[in-house]
């Protein structure tokens, strides 16, 4: 194993690891503020792949243009989403809260899977990357689409922690998330605050949907797979747990690229690669549900 | 549900329409969409027991029909059993995982649960796709028909008769005081245990039936259309159970029985579509359950009750 | 002769904090005690073990001679133990009867017939009879309070444990529900009142048990209790201190 190969591991591991963290970011947030787990989460990283192919490639605008136009059409899509369907949960308009937000945000992602295959078709699109070609670093070759990729989603994960950390808006959502009584009482607008909050989890997984696009095809499918992924991050990191969902993220990032080289696999290990994260999150869910960083509350 | 409410009537008109259909000299084609109806309906009406009555949320229903339905073919096949034992089989299998998984799952609630349950019923999925020396993989597995020479009425009643036969159980046991404890600790499991009730066993009951009933659908399925493929298995097949239950009205057996025939019926009308279909059941399904969420036919019962008055 | 609730030298530790110090205490059959002490003093903690929702840390608690601690309240009620909760846990998608029949039917050997007539009689009792048919989200406060005692009344249990059953409850509710403790009692069940209402505590019980830290500072009368020294000081004695 060469030292080349291993940093290409590495740089890999981390560019899979941002992404992953841009998704798990905003499943955290979403859960934190709104105390919902959104079941049509991957469906907005998927729309953003699809916001992001529009643009760039039908309506050929820059491949970062792509991005951000990707971010903000899942933006208004998710406060659509939250102000329509979600906030009735807190306004006391829906009966059993609980069991209305499991299920309408997974009928809410059997709609948008099957809206993107019905306008798009079952076909893989490949828009333009930010940034083609190779690097060279001596003897390490790396790909520039991911490397732009990764760039790019490390600059808007740490914009995000900063505003989350140092702005009012921030404050604001953090109070909410550690008590909604109490930040009303405060006089936090707690309905613009879960819509904000809803808005923005939304458009960090559409973020991470146009980054990925140019790099691994965008098909309506694409957010199946990967929000199993983030749930296994947020519920390893801890449900609601912002340092836990990058932490978790990063280190699977690195466990993805590492483990199937340690492990001599046949065909049919690579058949059940998408099972290994499903087995962790059972096991989690059943030994610790609250997972490393989390609190542990009635999970209801 | 009181046997005066309106939906009591339209079902048994609709169990009498469909005793008489192949009498009506339709093509055989509306039979066969029919008899799907029946097995949505069969997925549908269970799913509900759990989810409606207890209060647990799965989204395993789907994966559970598959598992049913590759058991009963594959104990078949490598036993040499004729298809009825192996259907049988198949559906004591699928209660068996509900009784596994339920009992894991005690302590689990809500989105928790429900996100286990989707990763069982992923896994289950991956493994038939990836089993495929076994299993065929995603080219499908054949299966014989379920005895030689059936005719497509004949497959239409067995399913009906199947079906009827199921709800019956499921009526019996609901209207029974096990369905009182079901909905006890639905409403609260603290309270309901406080008074004795014996909340590990009926929730793990509960999650048994639901999945044997499952199971017990997909081996007939599996027998009538004669090749299944993992993708029965999949979210999106869930999806449609989902939707049935929850517009036809998730909370009552019948209801969602009578969801799963006329979607299913709605699905064949709207066929050109294609997956515009599940954008629309997606957008009614929401619909429903932001604005009537006891269902067509709970909000049509609750209104007549409303103007009994 | 045996008590009939023995519980001996009961500890409960929360990680370092001590809430229960070895208790020893004991209740006769037919008894109507109250439950008091400053929050904190462990009485929550009492009841939970008791209830089975919390295992001690080590000790006992006996009902009739069998050992009860450390089992679960499905369990507990089987045996006689039953609980009201401070928040009321009625079913509130179902009718009033169903609400006080799931008790008596899910002790076996119950029929149908039996436990609903049994039912109407307690809504007799409890003057709920016109709200049979009603789901339990359309009572109000009080009446959801009354559908409690209701369904553990059903139960007919040996030992009840009541916890701050006068939660904001109406004056005249309050002296209803007194009378209906009274009766209750009187037919032979033990009644273990947990409340801060000193009105109730003095006006029902005939013992008043006082905690406060984790341990008994007072077992006794009501009137003994009510000038013990003791007592105040553990309700008061911070103010003074201060």
């Amino acid at each position: 194993m060469t030292f080349a190969a291993i940093i290409e591991l590495a740089v890999n591991g981390l560019i899979t690891g941002i992404l992953y963290a841009l998704v798990a970011l905003g499943i955290a947030l979403i859960f934190g503020v709104l105390k919902i787990v959104n079941f049509a989460h991957g469906e907005f990283y998927m729309l953003g792949g699809y916001a992001g192919y529009v643009a760039v490639t039908l309506l050929g605008l820059h491949p970062a243009a792509g991005v951000v136009v990707g971010m903000a059409a899942v933006f208004l899509v998710g406060a659509a989403v939250e102000k329509t369907l979600i906030k009735p949960i807190h306004l006391g308009k829906v009966e059993r809260a609980d069991e209305y937000a499991i299920m309408i945000t997974f009928a809410l992602s059997v709609l948008l899977l099957n809206l993107m295959l019905s306008i798009f078709g079952p076909w893989p699109q490949r828009p333009q990357a930010i940034f083609s070609g190779v690097f060279e670093f001596g003897p390490v070759l790396l790909p520039g689409d991911r490397l732009a990729a990764a760039l790019v989603g490390a600059i808007i994960i740490l914009v995000f922690m900063a505003v989350l950390r140092w702005s009012w808006i921030g404050m604001a959502v953090r109070a909410v998330s550690q008590d909604r009584g109490a930040a009303q009482a405060f006089g936090i607008n707690i309905d613009r605050v879960s819509t904000f909050a809803f808005a923005i989890g939304a458009a960090l997984a559409g973020g991470a949907g146009a980054l990925i696009g140019p790099v691994f095809n965008v098909v309506p499918q694409m957010g199946l797979v990967l929000v199993i992924k983030a749930y296994v991050i947020v519920v390893l990191g801890g449900m609601g747990s912002i340092p836990g969902a990058v932490l978790g993220a990063l280190i699977l990032g690195q466990v993805e690229s590492f483990v199937p080289i340690l492990i001599s696999d046949p065909a049919r290990g690579m058949a059940y690669r998408d099972a290994y994260g499903l087995v962790v999150l059972v096991l989690v869910l059943l030994v610790r549900p609250q997972g490393l960083f989390g609190r542990k509350e009635r999970r209801a | 549900m009181k046997l005066t409410a309106p939906s009591s009537f339209i079902a048994v008109a609709f169990v009498a329409l469909c005793l008489m259909l192949p009498f009506f000299g339709l093509p055989e084609y509306w039979l066969y969409v029919v008899s799907i109806g029946f097995y949505y309906a069969l997925l549908a009406s269970s799913w509900s027991l759990l989810v409606g009555y207890v209060g647990r949320i799965s989204f395993a229903q789907a994966a559970m029909s598959g598992f049913g339905a590759y058991v009963a073919l594959l104990t078949s096949a490598y036993l040499d059993l004729s298809p009825l034992p192996g259907i049988v089989i198949g559906a004591l299998a699928a209660g068996a995982v509900g009784i596994v998984v339920g009992a894991l799952t005690l302590r689990l609630h809500g989105a928790y649960l429900g996100l286990t349950t989707i990763a069982l019923a992923e896994i289950l999925r991956i493994t038939a796709t990836a089993e495929h020396q076994l299993t065929r993989g995603t080219r499908g597995y054949a299966a014989p028909p379920l005895w030689e020479g059936i005719s497509q009425t004949e497959y239409y009643y067995v399913f009906l008769a199947v079906l009827l036969v199921s709800l019956g159980l499921m009526l019996w046991l609901l209207h029974s005081r096990i369905g009182l404890f079901f909905q006890a600790i639905r409403e609260d499991e603290d309270g309901a245990a406080s008074l004795g009730v014996r909340v590990t066993l009926w929730k793990v009951l509960a999650f048994a039936l639901s999945t044997a009933f499952a199971g017990l659908a997909g081996g007939l399925y599996a027998h009538f259309i004669q090749l299944i493929a993992p993708s029965m298995m999949s979210m999106q097949e869930m999806g449609y159970v989902l939707s049935m239950a929850v517009i036809g009205g998730f909370a009552n057996v019948i209801h969602a029985a009578l969801g799963g025939v006329l979607l299913q019926l709605l699905l064949e009308w709207l066929r050109e579509l294609g997956e515009w279909r599940l954008v629309f059941f997606g957008a009614v399904a929401i619909l429903v359950l932001r604005f009537a969420p006891n269902g067509i036919f709970g909000t049509l019962d609750n209104w007549a009750s409303r103007r009994a008055r | 002769m045996a008590s009939q609730l023995e519980i001996t030298k009961l500890t409960k530790n929360f990680g370092g904090l001590r809430a229960l110090k070895g208790i020893d205490l004991s209740f006769e059959k037919g008894e109507l005690v109250g439950l008091i002490g400053p929050n904190g003093s462990g009485k929550t903690t009492l009841l939970n073990i008791i209830g089975g929702y919390y295992s001690a840390t080590s000790g006992q608690v006996s009902l009739d001679g069998q050992r009860c601690d450390g089992k679960n309240p499905v369990a507990l009620s089987r045996m006689g133990i039953g609980r009201s909760f401070q928040v009321t846990k009625v079913f509130k998608r179902l009718t009033v009867l169903e609400n006080l029949m799931v008790g008596a039917l899910a002790h076996a050997g119950t029929s149908r017939r039996a436990a609903e007539a049994h039912a109407r009689e307690v809504l007799e009792r409890l003057k709920l009879s016109r709200l049979a048919n009603e789901p339990a989200t359309n009572l109000s406060g009080g009446q959801a309070k009354l559908l409690e005692f209701g369904r553990i009344m059903m139960l007919s249990s040996k030992v009840v444990l009541l916890d701050e059953p006068f939660g904001g409850v109406h004056p005249d509710l309050k002296r209803f529900m007194y009378d209906k403790i009274r009766e209750w009692n009187a037919g032979g069940t033990t009644i273990i009142l947990v409340s801060h209402d000193m009105g109730s505590i003095f006006g029902l019980c005939r013992r008043v048990v006082t905690l406060s830290y984790g341990e008994i500072i007072a077992d006794g009368s009501p009137e003994a209790v009510r000038n013990d020294p003791a007592v105040l000081e553990a309700y008061l004695g911070d103010r003074h201190a201060a």
